[in-house]
């Protein structure tokens, strides 16, 4: 029987995803296959690349709720600043600011208390970055394509380019790391103090 | 009517009746991609598994680990009652939809 493992970091992100009393059947599921059917089909490189796009389509199911939304809210923005311009962006700021926060907290602190683990509000904040970049990226490309006349390209110019807007969403990752992580602490914290749970 | 199924939820509950005593994850992933004739994620198989589970069409058990699993234990499902009686409400709402027709259809286009 060929006892090949699957990348361990593939593994270690599943667990993060998974309540625990599911990890054990579902990571068994996903070996038994890995072992018997695709490794001995494919090999081990487009095995390992099957078990890693398996662990993928689980956190996709784990964070899409929060990347919607807060890829919504990205593409909303964009769009306000384009469609309806202003000199003034603190109001604007501080509304996307604070609900960007609030999404990676909240998703951070969902995480955890499913997983019993903050790690797991971490790894739900960069995957909601991630997964709600491309939303963005692809939103304000469709912004783009139907709106590009003049004004709304001076609009764009004004509320920092087309860099500023390709590569805003991207960076969101560090912050909503380390917010999802205060997510996870929060929730860690809801479990010692109400249900005294280490 | 007990309950309103989609078509993957259908496919994920006759896997299990098919199955029968040998109702587990990967079982079940495999009979639903051999039954739809396409690649599935294990991840939506398991999504599927856990909002039927808490619609209570389904029950399940822990079972034992295996070599090729490392230990790690099988997760076997069941249908419940009101699991039978939602894909019999499926087959006669979609009966229901097609009576009157011959499949497959033609000269509609």
């Amino acid at each position: 029987m060929n006892m090949t493992m699957p990348p361990r970091t593939a593994d270690a992100v599943l667990r993060m995803i998974l309540a625990p009393q599911d990890f054990q059947t579902v990571s068994g599921d996903l070996l038994e296959e890995y072992r018997e059917r695709i490794l001995p089909a494919r090999g081990k490189y487009r095995a390992d690349l099957w078990y890693v796009g398996q662990v993928a389509g689980f956190a996709w199911r784990a964070n899409k709720t929060w990347a919607g939304v807060l890829g919504g809210a990205v593409v909303a923005r964009t769009a306000l600043d384009w469609l309806v311009p202003t000199a003034d962006f603190n109001a604007r700021s501080t509304i996307s600011t604070a609900v960007s926060a609030g999404i990676f907290v909240s998703a951070g602190f969902w995480a955890a208390l499913r997983n019993s683990s903050f790690r797991a509000g971490t790894l739900a904040g960069v995957a909601t970055a991630l997964m709600a970049a491309v939303i963005s990226i692809l939103g304000a490309t469709l912004l783009l394509a139907i709106w590009h006349d003049p004004p709304t390209l001076a609009a764009i110019e004004a509320s920092g380019g087309l860099s500023e807007t390709y590569t805003l969403p991207i960076l969101l990752v560090v912050p909503g790391a380390l917010l999802s992580t205060l997510g996870g602490l929060l929730s860690r914290y809801h479990n010692f103090h109400y249900k005294g749970v280490r | 009517m007990a309950d309103v199924l989609g078509t993957f939820e259908q496919a994920v509950l006759l896997a299990i009746a098919r199955l029968e005593d040998g109702a587990y994850g990967r079982a079940i992933l495999n009979e639903v991609q051999t039954r739809l004739e396409r690649d599935v994620a294990a991840g939506a198989v398991h999504a599927t598994l856990v909002r039927l589970e808490e619609k209570g069409l389904l029950s399940s058990d822990l079972g034992s680990g295996t070599e090729v699993r490392a230990g790690r234990p099988r997760r076997y499902y069941r249908l419940n009652h009101s699991g039978v009686r939602a894909l019999n409400d499926a087959r006669a709402a979609a009966n229901a939809l097609w009576s009157g027709f011959k499949w497959p259809l033609k000269g509609h286009s």
